[in-house]
């Protein structure tokens, strides 16, 4: 992948216009989240930009990266499609998922209830919990709701010892655990905000 | 080594619930005495649910686990005690295979796909699911109507599906077959 800055054009607001990542590059969502954790923020909204293909994930860490830089313009832009995000429900908990306990997580929990995320999901994020108690809970939820998912979430995200992932939940799993998986590298606060920005959460 | 075969149960939908909620209840609370005590489990049983962190990452390891394999028997003892009436048991190995793949079942789609939901296993409840086994229910309604559908078709169905199909159409209530219990 090569960037180029270029420096011809400048914003209004004056701010320097992001790199401009060539067409036909091969990046990835792998990509941005090095150029971030190398601190390289605008190298890693250029390669979100270039490998946006308007929704899904890629558009949700473009908009809340462009929002943590401020670029209202851009953040404008995308956020009609990240209100379109569909199950409207999955990525409040995705984002829920990766936060500590406490009123954010909370909330967003409880706005995925209200936007009809169904019983095993909340399970699955419960079964995450830092909280002994509400971890338990969350995983015999979990065995009750969908048990060939409990025990892949067993296996995989909590390495409860013996328990095997389920081959017939793999794909479950994996819907759900890549977007929370990509949103904790990437920085759940920023996701939070976003989805606050975008009006989809209330406190 | 004999082929499984499938046996009709009538079930006591309300009951299974009932024990349902218990197991629940008991496994959040990690209430272990209780627990062993509702799988009438002896001392050493019951000292491997002391054993665990919590009994739920019991129900969590793989049924044919040594350790746990037990345990997974006696709770479905327990389910099919409180919530299983045995109705009758297919003579045939053969019978499931009819089932699943005679071509004039598959034939009609009414049929075929209440065959399909009767014999998947995911419509059980997690502790009547067996790796390797066959099992599934139909309610009341959906029983009677599968039922009828295949009595429908019966002169050109082979005699083990026609004793399957008179004990089937001949119960009331809730079904489930299973070769595992």
């Amino acid at each position: 992948m090569r960037v180029n800055r270029s420096e011809r054009y400048r914003k209004k607001d004056g701010r320097p216009p992001l790199p401009e990542v060539t067409e036909g590059t091969s990046a990835t969502i792998e990509d941005a989240l090095v150029a971030r954790e190398a601190g390289s923020m605008a190298q890693a909204r250029a390669i979100l930009a270039a490998i946006d293909k308007g929704q899904g994930l890629r558009t949700v860490l473009r908009a809340a990266a462009a929002l943590e830089a401020g670029d209202e313009e851009e953040l404008l832009e995308l956020i009609p499609a990240v209100q379109k995000e569909e199950p409207v429900w999955q990525l409040r908990l995705q984002v829920a998922a990766v936060l500590e306990r406490g009123a954010e997580r909370d909330g967003l929990v409880r706005d995925a209830t209200k936007l009809g995320a169904p019983a095993w999901s909340l399970a699955w994020v419960r079964a995450l919990s830092s909280d002994d108690a509400e971890r338990r809970q969350g995983l015999v939820d979990l065995l009750f709701e969908d048990a060939a998912l409990s025990r892949t979430v067993a296996a995989r995200d909590l390495a409860v010892p013996h328990v095997q992932a389920d081959n017939g939940a793999i794909r479950r799993y994996a819907a759900f655990a890549h977007g929370r998986d990509v949103i904790r590298r990437f920085g759940a606060r920023q996701v939070a905000r976003l989805l606050e920005r975008a009006g989809g959460r209330s406190s | 080594m004999s082929r499984p075969v499938l046996s009709l149960y009538r079930l006591d939908r309300a009951k299974l619930a009932e024990l349902s909620r218990r197991l629940r209840d008991l496994l959040a609370r990690d209430d272990r005495a209780e627990f062993a005590s509702l799988l009438g489990l002896g001392e050493e049983l019951a000292q491997r649910v002391r054993e665990a962190r919590w009994s739920v990452d019991l129900m969590l390891r793989p049924d044919g686990d040594p350790l746990v394999a037990p345990l997974f028997a006696s709770l479905r003892r327990v389910a099919k005690r409180a919530a299983l009436e045995h109705v009758w048991t297919s003579e045939s190995p053969s019978l499931e295979g009819r089932l699943r793949a005679y071509d004039v079942l598959r034939d009609d789609q009414e049929i075929a796909a209440g065959v399909d939901r009767l014999l998947d296993p995911t419509r059980l409840p997690w502790f009547l699911q067996r790796p390797g086994t066959t099992g599934g229910w139909l309610d009341d309604g959906q029983r009677s109507t599968l039922a009828s559908a295949m009595e429908g078709v019966a002169p050109s169905l082979p005699d083990e599906v026609n004793a399957f199909v008179e004990a089937f159409g001949g119960m009331d209530g809730d079904a489930i077959v299973h070769d595992g219990l």
